[in-house]
């Protein structure tokens, strides 16, 4: 990061969902809202494990993930991903995002780890967007794993009675 | 005086279930036995008990609670003349209940009779019919093809509901709005019913749009006498799982109360019913209620039951199966005060409700005059993805219904559970809304009337963007950081955080 280390004035969180929180450096440890600046402490304790500390209330905070910009929160038991981006960075991807072509497949995932129970499709099948694909069985329950999209298969990698770990790659479907 | 004959009872059952038990067992002075398993080798449940056999040797992927031969070996090898069933499992297998018979141990529950009439959904209905209960309309019996599931839909119209024979806990059901889904869905419904209760039969019902889920509360000793002890509300559900009953139920005045709760009684006796047991129905917009199915155990839910009546339920289904009378009459019955029950699992709400196994790091539940909790898991403890992802049971009381969600509202922000995602923000978000807290939900709620399964007030994502900030700081640009370089999908240890925090 050497050099680019000394220009940095302001820090991004981009929200899964696009929305964008912007933080000045050096990082304060308090946020504004409206006029008034509220204290944001970040603490820990035999009982509880790691908390923040806001206008007075606990709230309890994991990471789940982190890998290099990305990071996953866990805040009073929701998730919450974001990707941390610098002005550049930020720039960066807008044009990235500007030139990159359609999606062309769509990737089906285990959501869950469990028992794949049948699989309803072959190589070649069309299907339409909420077909079901795959019966997943987790903790005893059947799970249809439903088509996201319009599309051809073109990779069927689930096996009826065989186990899944969860984000195991179940069907690929062409667009 | 009776005199107690149970001396000593093998807990065929695990989790919060079994640690219910033996509490009820200590108080009445009765012995238990746990049973160790492989798989939980070291859960909660064992600590409580006075005998521990160790089936850890047994490795078979079947779990032993489900191994009758095995349980019935196991009861008289540590001299337990008991066993009780808890739910789930074998608690309603009537082959189960008559093998305890068999070999001379008292089955803490209902006769293997009234467990099998209850137990095939096709027999029930037809004793249902026969008293005069009030039913959806549907097949006269199991079905065997979905081109005769689609003639029966057809005469009664759609949607219609195809359920497994042998079913319960919403397993093997399945909802069919037009006939060129039945063939789909009856094929899922049966296979499922297979996988589950190793019977594929399924029958066909009038399917009754957004019912409320009313059950009532039944108590019946064996020299038959038959009470309820009111009704439960069960409507919060999604994919037919319950995750917040409440009792009373808000739906319902002394008039509609007494009709149901008579009825509820009249099919009890009409199978010679003794123990607790619980009778379900629906109950539509026009307060119409039609029977749904009798469980033949002890429930989930049963605790806002022996909240607002004051009772022990085990307590009770321990006295009957020691052949004791009932101590009181349906007169007697005075229902007090509201209570509600939260199920606080290991799930994923964001991924809708998808289980979240892993190891509970830690759990922090509230105390207080109106809280109880009832769990089998404790810090340290994992939750394991071949049982089920209940973690605890929160049940919170008042003295009306408002009280109780107050009261609720408050206990939920004082539960802390960490090392799995759980329903606490669905809960959070539930005891907040509108249409719960006038009453007026039903059991279509999570699917209908609900944007987004969790709460989070204003701040909350701002705040995690906030952390999320500071550790890229932390890792980037301090020129102290400590430059971990996480893989992919790599769980960030406490310590590892904590060590970070003792920087700043």
């Amino acid at each position: 990061m050497g050099n680019e280390k000394l220009q940095i004035k302001k820090l991004y969180a981009l929200s899964s969902e696009n929305r964008k929180y912007s933080f000045s450096l050096p990082l304060k440890h308090t946020i504004r809202i409206g006029k008034r600046e509220y204290e944001v402490k970040l603490k820990a304790d035999e009982k509880y494990g790691t908390y923040i500390l806001w206008k007075n209330r606990k709230y309890p905070v994991e990471i789940v993930r982190s890998s290099q910009n990305k990071y996953e929160i866990l805040f009073n038991d929701i998730s919450y991903t974001f990707t941390i981006e610098t002005p550049f960075s930020l720039q960066r991807m807008k044009v990235l995002n500007s030139t990159r072509g359609k999606i062309e497949k769509e990737i089906i995932k285990a959501p869950m780890p469990g028992k794949i129970i049948d699989v309803l499709v072959r190589e070649g099948s069309v299907v339409l967007r909420g077909e079901p694909l795959v019966i997943l069985e987790a903790m005893k329950m059947q799970n249809e794993i439903i088509s996201p999209v319009h599309g051809t298969i073109v990779k069927v990698l689930a096996k009826p009675n065989t186990n899944v770990m969860k984000d195991d790659l179940l069907v690929e479907i062409k667009l | 005086m009776n005199l107690m004959k149970i001396k000593r009872i093998l807990i065929a059952n695990r989790g919060e279930i079994a640690v219910r038990i033996m509490k009820t067992a200590h108080l009445m002075k009765i012995e238990t036995v746990a049973v160790r398993t492989v798989v939980e080798p070291n859960a909660m449940y064992l600590a409580t008990a006075d005998v521990i056999f160790d089936n850890t040797e047994d490795i078979s992927e079947i779990p032993v609670f489900l191994n009758i031969e095995k349980l019935i070996a196991i009861a008289l090898e540590t001299n337990a003349n008991a066993i009780h069933p808890g739910y789930g499992f074998l608690a309603e297998n009537a082959y189960f209940a008559q093998k305890c018979i068999d070999n001379s141990l008292i089955f803490i529950g209902p006769s293997p009779d009234a467990i099998y009439k209850m137990g095939n959904k096709t027999i029930a209905r037809k004793i249902a019919l026969a008293s005069g209960i009030p039913m959806a309309m549907g097949s006269e019996g199991n079905i065997t093809n979905e081109e005769e599931a689609v003639v029966i839909a057809e005469k009664i119209g759609y949607p219609v509901i195809i359920k497994a024979a042998s079913g319960g806990g919403g397993r093997g059901m399945r909802i069919v709005r037009k006939s060129d889904e039945m063939e789909k869905m009856f094929i899922i419904a049966s296979k499922e019913a297979e996988k589950a209760f190793n019977d594929p039969s399924v029958f066909v019902e009038k399917y009754i749009e957004n019912p409320k889920h009313i059950e009532f509360q039944i108590l019946g000793d064996t020299k038959g006498n038959v009470i309820h002890l009111g009704e439960r509300e069960c409507s919060i559900q999604r994919k037919h799982q319950k995750l917040l009953e409440e009792a009373p139920s808000s739906a319902l005045d002394e008039k509609l109360r007494k009709k149901m709760g008579d009825m509820a009684v009249q099919i009890a006796k009409a199978v010679d019913y003794h123990s607790a047991g619980t009778v379900e129905f629906l109950l539509d917009n026009d307060k119409n209620f039609y029977f749904m199915e009798m469980n033949t155990r002890i429930q989930v839910e049963h605790p806002v039951t022996e909240v607002i009546t004051g009772l022990d339920l085990i307590e009770q289904q321990i006295r009957i199966a020691n052949g004791e009378e009932l101590r009181f009459k349906q007169s007697d019955i005075k229902l007090k005060g509201w209570a509600i029950e939260c199920r606080i699992n290991a799930e994923d709400v964001q991924a809708g409700f998808a289980p979240d196994p892993g190891k509970i790091e830690s759990l922090n539940m509230p105390t207080g005059p109106y809280i109880r909790v009832d769990t089998g898991v404790q810090a340290g403890s994992s939750i394991v993805a071949s049982y089920d992802s209940m973690i605890a049971k929160l049940i919170v009381r008042g003295k009306d219904r408002k009280e109780a969600i107050k009261n609720c509202k408050m206990a939920l922000d004082k539960v802390w559970i960490k090392g799995t995602k759980t329903t606490l923000p669905f809960f959070r978000m539930l005891v907040r809304h509108q249409k719960f807290q006038d009453g007026t939900f039903t059991t279509s709620f999570i699917e209908k009337d609900l944007e987004k399964y969790y709460f989070n007030s204003e701040y909350e994502e701002m705040l995690a963007a906030w952390l999320a900030t500071k550790l890229f700081v932390e890792e980037n640009l301090n020129d102290n950081s400590i430059n971990v370089n996480f893989e992919h999908g790599k769980v960030m240890s406490p310590w590892l955080l904590n060590k970070r925090i003792n920087q700043f």
